[in-house]
């Protein structure tokens, strides 16, 4: 093996398509840092006010100035109008100096015949694309965006803590904000990025410095839970993976029920919630978790499905 | 860039709070308001300068988008289907109109000893294509009513001029080539001059 | 005057006919001042009022309806709070996305000007677009790469009104309203990749509607799809592509979801979106912080 190819690692971050992604591994950390600034800053202020209950009763409870006697409100025009044609003037501008200088692709057209390799999705499906290595095309594309798509629309419905509503904070909002942190940036973004600059040719792990050789050989066959198990008939593989699928299920469900009961305020949450809300919480979030632990797997253990049964395989 | 903290009563200098009451300030038209908006004098100056300059950047670029816009609708190459055609030997034609060619290049093929030439199809009005009435022995355009002579020449109706003629010449095989792509014309109640006369405007039988 | 014979009976005071004329003439030229002076003040002309309904001077009666009775702007209240301006709260990520699909509409609807969204054609009309047509690379690349933006700035506001908690009571329903227009975003977005006809897109959407054809019950190869009588030729990619193949009728099918409806779609649900944002009580912050003592107890109903 060779050194370093800085001369791959230049050609996939700046293959125009990417551009987007290279991005993203700026803007992301960038605007993560900048909340959880923001964040400590309004929790400090939050220790202040606990400690303190006169000052809690006096105080105007935000981190920016304020004396009694300013405006708490001021008119859009021209203060926010003029913001806004601002933050309008810098994204055109850039948006400008971005088209002048990178052009958008175009390949050959397009042959029926012929799939390019490595042939991948719009960088923004790519986490999907990176599903289908470990989950059969139904869940991967249809099951997970479906319930990706119905897991967020829920998560104002099951969120029972009044607390945060309006500002940064993270000691208030310790669980929601790492479950979430860990769904967007771990299980969405982490996966976008693997797909644009891990996988090559073959959907083979290429890492970061690696040359993208479509002709590596790769000797990696997948074994099945059962077959680890010696399971070799099909009654048995559905109850083997059935009885799997349910010990996950009640360990990482008890898991996560002794971890929102544990410390104190997550137990009062806890206690706001009703069982339907506190059911599909638990639905998602074992569901989520699900994902990582098949991927794990996976990748060290070469394990392909844990379920399998005559009509799916999970 | 006045920002929005400077909405607020003045101050004394060191920054200390004052809780003005609203009644040292003429107060807008609700009683009771809150303190109104500030005197003009607590705003920091406006640096006229960087204003202009940005106004004039925004007007600017927002007038060469304009003309960018509109210089994006005419493309600088076409494809049009060709107008260059090989039609065939003098000797392929009768003498008069002939009608061989009208509905796959849009021209009558016009033999009248010693010279050929071919009428492009294209009313002088609107822009119909007329029919060669040979029982009436003229061009006639459904569209107005239009008539032609034979040769093309107009007589009847609201046409301004007679019909166009596409330049024609002989390849080197003897061959009649012609371009409907290039036209000439004689604006004949204008006084114009006789472009019919020109060479290109017909060849010599 | 005496020595003037006249023929007619004159009353002694009537000028001449000179010095009418040059009366009218004054009259007549100090008008034309008096409008001069006028225009002067541009924004007192009958024209410009009737254009401008509000005077822009800088009371506060007229920075507020400035606002109100615009038609552009009266999408936003008269007064904001105060700290809402600053940038660090919202990061203007809505605002960006808003902007982005104007500048995409706008481009867009150029580039429309110059495609055939025909099998053979298409893609010739891309590479004519690049080269032959004044400033088409530059706006192919602008809606191309304002269309990558659009779908970073959605991720990073939908981020920023998680971690501002903006979608608790009574923004829930706002939220879930972003929830369908983020995934129109990827849509569009989606649907756009396949218009070039080039590789790029010929197998993305390929492998985009394969996946189609997994769905449990109403694909070809999902779970219990082939139980249901579900064929290549009648299952939801089928509906899709309009087509078994991704072929001349998935072009022109992903060329209308693209171009018109699905932005009617999202015009609309942005209707939506916006008029919730004012009704459930405008930017949701940056609020006073609350402490845990204050936590009220659940209302049963």
């Amino acid at each position: 093996m060779g050194g370093f190819n800085w001369q791959q690692l230049w050609e996939i971050a700046s293959a125009p398509d990417n551009v987007p992604i290279v991005a993203l591994l700026f803007l992301a950390p960038f605007y993560t840092w900048y909340a959880f600034h923001q964040a400590r800053e309004n929790d400090r202020l939050i220790d202040q006010l606990e400690a303190d209950p006169k000052l809690a009763k006096t105080h105007h409870r935000k981190t920016f100035p304020w004396r009694p006697g300013w405006l708490k409100e001021i008119h859009t025009w021209p203060y926010l109008m003029r913001m806004e044609l601002l933050v309008a003037i810098i994204v055109t501008v850039i948006l400008t100096v971005w088209s002048l200088t990178l052009n958008a692709p175009l390949e050959e057209l397009s042959n029926p015949n012929l799939t390019m390799n490595p042939a991948k999705a719009p960088w923004y499906f790519l986490g999907l694309q990176e599903m289908l290595v470990y989950f059969d095309p139904w869940i991967a594309g249809v099951l997970m965006p479906t319930l990706i798509i119905v897991g967020l629309m829920v998560i104002p419905y099951i969120d029972e803590n009044p607390l945060g509503s309006g500002y940064y904070t993270l000691k208030q909002r310790k669980f929601a904000i790492a479950t979430f942190c860990f769904g967007f940036m771990v299980l969405w973004l982490v996966m976008v990025f693997i797909g644009t600059f891990i996988r090559g040719p073959g959907w083979m792990w290429f890492w970061p410095g690696q040359t993208w050789d479509p002709g590596r050989v790769v000797f990696e066959p997948n074994r099945d839970l059962p077959d680890l198990f010696g399971v070799s008939s099909m009654p048995v593989k559905i109850v083997f993976g059935a009885i799997v699928m349910a010990l996950y299920v009640a360990v990482v469900g008890y898991g996560l029920h002794k971890l929102i009961t544990r410390a104190g305020f997550n137990k009062k949450i806890y206690e706001r919630m009703s069982v339907i809300q506190y059911v599909v919480m638990q639905t998602f979030l074992v569901v989520m978790l699900l994902l990582p632990i098949k991927i794990l797997i996976r990748l060290l253990f070469r394990i392909k499905y844990i379920w399998i049964t005559p009509w799916f395989n999970v | 860039m006045a920002n929005p903290e400077d909405a607020r009563p003045a101050e004394s200098p060191q920054g200390a709070a004052v809780a003005t009451p609203p009644a040292s300030k003429p107060a807008p038209k609700a009683p009771g308001a809150r303190p109104a908006a500030p005197p003009a004098a607590q705003k920091p100056p406006v640096n006229k300068f960087r204003r202009r300059l940005i106004w004039t950047a925004v007007w600017g670029y927002l007038a060469a988008n304009f003309f960018m816009f509109l210089r994006f609708f005419f493309p600088r190459a076409l494809f049009e289907p060709n107008t260059v055609h090989t039609i065939g030997y003098p000797s392929d034609f009768q003498i008069g109109v002939n009608e061989k060619y009208k509905q796959a290049y849009r021209i009558w093929v016009v033999k009248e000893p010693p010279r050929l030439f071919c009428i492009f199809g294209k009313c002088t009005h609107l822009g119909c294509t007329p029919d060669w009435k040979p029982a009436e022995n003229k061009f006639k355009c459904p569209c107005h009513g239009s008539g032609y002579t034979p040769e093309g020449v107009n007589f009847e109706g609201p046409a301004p001029r007679p019909m166009d003629r596409a330049q024609v010449e002989l390849d080197a095989t003897g061959q009649i080539v012609v371009d409907t792509s290039r036209l000439f014309s004689w604006f004949k109640s204008a006084g114009g001059p006789d472009h019919f006369e020109d060479p290109g405007a017909y060849i010599t039988v | 005057m005496a020595d003037q014979v006249s023929t007619t009976p004159e009353p002694k005071d009537e000028p001449p006919k000179l010095d009418k004329i040059r009366q009218g003439l004054k009259a007549f030229s100090d008008k034309a001042k008096e409008d001069i002076e006028a225009l002067k003040k541009p924004e007192k002309t009958p024209l410009y009022k009737s254009m401008f309904r509000v005077k822009h001077d800088e009371s506060e009666r007229s920075r507020a309806l400035s606002v109100l009775t615009n038609v552009f702007f009266h999408l936003h209240p008269a007064k904001v709070n105060r700290d809402a301006v600053r940038y660090g709260y919202t990061w203007g990520m809505g605002g960006i996305t808003f902007y982005l699909f104007i500048v995409l509409t706008f481009t867009g609807v150029l580039l429309m000007f110059y495609y055939h969204p025909s099998k053979g054609q298409a893609y010739r009309d891309i590479v004519y677009l690049m080269n032959d047509v004044p400033f088409g690379r530059l706006l192919r690349n602008m809606h191309r790469w304002a269309a990558h933006l659009m779908v970073i700035a959605v991720w990073l506001h939908m981020f920023r009104v998680f971690l501002t908690g903006s979608y608790k009571r009574p923004r829930e329903f706002n939220w879930c309203v972003g929830v369908v227009l983020l995934v129109f975003t990827l849509l569009l977005s989606f649907t756009g990749y396949l218009l070039p006809d080039d590789q790029l897109g010929f197998w993305a959407v390929t492998v985009g509607t394969n996946m189609a054809r997994a769905t449990p019950l109403l694909g070809h190869e999902g779970p219990f799809g082939p139980q249901l009588g579900m064929t290549p030729y009648n299952d939801v990619r089928f509906a899709l592509l309009g087509g078994s193949i991704v072929d001349a009728n998935a072009l022109l099918r992903a060329y209308i979801w693209h171009c018109l409806a699905i932005p009617i779609i999202v015009s609309l649900l942005l209707g939506v979106h916006f008029w919730r944002v004012r009704k459930d009580g405008g930017i949701s912050g940056p609020a006073p912080v609350q402490l845990e003592s204050e936590i009220k107890p659940i209302r049963k109903i």
